[in-house]
């Protein structure tokens, strides 16, 4: 296992990071000061009700090497083994800790002008887009721990496809983290230019470990038109506390549809943002989370209507078990001007144990007249008729358990058009589930 | 040369069951051995779907009295899976829906459950195959989610398929013939026909007589108010159709039982 060298997250921490173009300086330099001025969000705000981190020991180490690797057959086997069902996909990039080690990208897409790189690289390759981009949706003043990524984040994913071409495999970055003590920062930074298509899965995985953190920003930009899919396959280990932001523009009739699928991690908070800036975009967001043991999951969606005429559907379905959390809370804010709004958030948690505390707090906020909203939230436990029916096939009661939230989740992945994605996202939860057995 | 022929028994004595504190099952006696049809007769709420119910464990069920044997083995303690696994079968007279799990999941699931032991996906392919074929029941069943959209037909032709492809030795029929058409009755009863033989016991619970003009019933018994009133062969059957339950009451000087029709 890599040892960090300092744990630290302090200036001189700040000057040993490996060197970035003047803007990212100035940008962590900035950041810095914004993370020493922030306070620990507080439970009595609105936001961070549900988590509290006032107790947490920012003593991480800031950089943890990882190394690198000339192509795939170099990377160790438990790292590929944790990028998963990985079948086709147009290109691959693997962060080990604070560094990306390899990346690789179907030559032919190369040709068409898609970018997929080392967000520090394309920092430095290709300003014109990084700069105006990066922490332009998620700002670095908007919590200590966004600060602090600002401050801090090396590697990340850069992806970026021209007007008009279309991605027809998925792409994937797996972020894996095996130094204990250390602080990452995975950051993607997607940008889809007008009638352009793409799927991105994110991928993030870790043994357990007694400590780190995982501070993560995730910005979209759905250009006009355009068609983009943002999976992402949360599954750290133990140990692991997740802070996670994944926020996107959707530009005007563009078509952005994620699967959040969240199964790791300690503490895992994870927002879902989708701006419709433009008329006539559409968001679908869907979710899939399972806790076991003490997990903590904490997890809050936002359905921002900024433009006239879009359209937004949220599924979350979450399952909990031992004495696990998981609190949902999702916004639908619709602003004035924004008519003809079709808006719609569902969340559904199964409670398998007795011991287990689940949630769901769905908000709706509408500034306009002429729009449809409609929300729905859930939480209990398996029906005893669901389970009666099919243990009296001779299936064991915590089989049956697995069967019944199996199908649970199913019903999610039947809204995933790709192949490869359903695929992916199915192999994982079939771990998961088999984990607990 | 002495064979040894196991006959797989439920012997059912004077067994008495409550539900929310309410006597149900007031004194069963009743013996079904593998291979045999029985075909189990009463008005609603007589507690025929009690006894069911009973026999294969749902929750909710108080057991007040009695005993409910299955080879020997005192069942009522044990939760429905192990009755199952031991090789007992319940058709549901409400199926549930399982959103999610396809029909093909669920059955191999529970095949390898009650079997042991790993069942390869081919091999368990082929027996559901030769099951369905058996049956009549079309590739696209399978392939749908349990019970979800299923017509009522379909539901019940998905119990009785669970019964072919688990092959149990005792199965109970609770009103697999409520609230079919004509069409769908025969074609369920049909499918149960099929499976009736040397391997299989039946306790058929029916309030129609309908059902039994495609299975012929070694046994009929005669269920009113919590207790088994009267016990023939199929000609009894015949009898109550034309009698009605009110016949078989007077004739019997019994009173209607509460919430009895």
């Amino acid at each position: 296992m890599a040892r960090p060298a300092t744990s630290r997250l302090d200036e001189e921490a700040l000057a040993a990071l490996p060197p970035v173009p003047d803007f990212v300086t100035a940008l962590r330099k900035g950041a810095f000061e914004e993370f020493l001025a922030l306070p620990i969000p507080s439970q009595e705000t609105e936001e961070w009700r549900y988590t509290d981190l006032s107790d947490l020991d920012l003593s991480f180490a800031p950089f943890a090497p990882g190394g690198a690797a000339r192509n795939l057959d170099e990377v160790p086997g438990e790292i590929l083994e944790a990028a998963g069902v990985v079948g086709d996909r147009a290109g691959l990039q693997i962060q080990r800790n604070s560094e990306v080690m390899v990346t690789h990208l179907d030559p032919e897409l190369a040709a068409k002008g898609v970018i997929f790189t080392d967000l520090d690289r394309a920092a430095l390759e290709h300003p014109d887009l990084v700069e105006p981009n990066l922490h332009a949706l998620v700002p670095t003043s908007r919590t200590k721990f966004t600060a602090l990524h600002g401050a801090f984040r090396t590697g990340g994913t850069f992806l970026y496809v021209p007007p008009a071409v279309t991605v027809e495999l998925p792409l994937q970055t797996l972020t894996y983290l095996d130094a204990d003590g250390a602080a990452v920062f995975p950051h993607t930074l997607i940008v889809a230019g007008e009638d352009a298509e793409v799927t991105f899965i994110d991928r993030f995985a870790s043994p357990d470990l007694s400590r780190a953190l995982s501070d993560a920003i995730v910005e979209i930009y759905a250009g006009p038109a355009s068609r983009v899919r943002y999976v992402s396959i949360q599954e750290w280990g133990d140990g692991v506390v997740h802070l996670g932001i994944q926020r996107t523009r959707v530009g005007r009739d563009a078509d952005f549809r994620s699967l959040a699928v969240g199964f790791g991690a300690s503490l895992a908070r994870a927002e879902a943002e989708s701006v419709l800036a433009e008329p006539g975009g559409t968001s679908e967001m869907l979710g899939v989370f399972f806790a076991d043991g003490t997990q903590h999951f904490d997890h809050r969606s936002e359905q921002d209507h900024r433009a006239p005429s879009c359209t937004s559907d949220l599924l979350y379905k979450g399952a909990l078990r031992d004495r696990s959390r998981g609190v949902y809370s999702g916004w639908v804010h619709v602003r004035p001007g924004a008519q003809k709004t079709d808006a719609m958030q569902t969340s559904r948690t199964i409670l398998l144990s007795e011991g287990a505390f689940g949630r769901a707090i769905p908000n709706l906020e509408i500034e306009a007249n002429d729009v449809r909203c409609g929300h729905a939230a859930s939480v209990g436990p398996v029906e005893d008729e669901t389970l009666f029916y099919l243990m009296s096939r001779g299936i064991p009661r915590a089989e049956a358990e697995r069967l019944i939230v199996f199908g649970f989740f199913n019903e999610v992945l039947d809204r995933v058009r790709l192949q490869e994605v359903r695929e992916s996202v199915s192999a994982a939860i079939e771990a998961e589930l088999a984990r607990g057995a | 040369m002495t064979t040894a022929v196991t006959v797989a028994t439920l012997e059912i004595r004077d067994l008495h069951a409550e539900v929310e504190g309410k006597e149900i099952l007031k004194g069963i006696d009743l013996v079904v051995h593998q291979g045999e049809t029985h075909a189990l007769m009463g008005p609603n709420g007589s507690g025929k779907s009690t006894l069911a119910n009973v026999l294969m464990g749902r929750p909710g069920y108080t057991v007040t009295a009695g005993e409910g044997r299955f080879k020997g083995e005192d069942v009522l303690g044990l939760t429905a899976d192990e009755r199952a696994r031991r090789g007992l079968f319940l058709a549901m007279q409400y199926p549930v829906e399982v959103p999610g799990v396809s029909v093909v999941n669920f059955l191999r699931t529970a095949y390898q459950s009650v079997k042991g032991g790993d069942v390869s996906a081919l091999a368990f392919r082929k027996h559901m195959k030769e099951k369905m074929s058996l049956l009549g029941v079309e590739d696209s069943m399978v392939n749908r989610y349990l019970n979800q959209g299923f017509s009522g037909g379909e539901k019940k032709r998905n119990e009785i398929l669970q019964l072919a492809v688990l092959e149990p030795e005792i199965a109970i029929l609770d009103e697999t013939d409520s609230g079919l058409d004509i069409d769908s009755l025969k074609q369920v009863a049909t499918g149960v026909q099929q499976l009736i033989g040397p391997n299989l016991g039946v306790l058929l619970i029916t309030h129609y007589q309908r059902i039994l003009n495609y299975i012929t019933p070694d046994f009929v018994h005669v269920m009113m108010g919590g207790r088994i009133v009267k016990s023939g062969g199929k000609e009894l059957a015949m009898e109550l159709e034309e009698k009605g339950y009110e016949g078989i009451r007077s004739e019997l000087g019994l009173e209607k039982g509460a919430g009895e029709e």
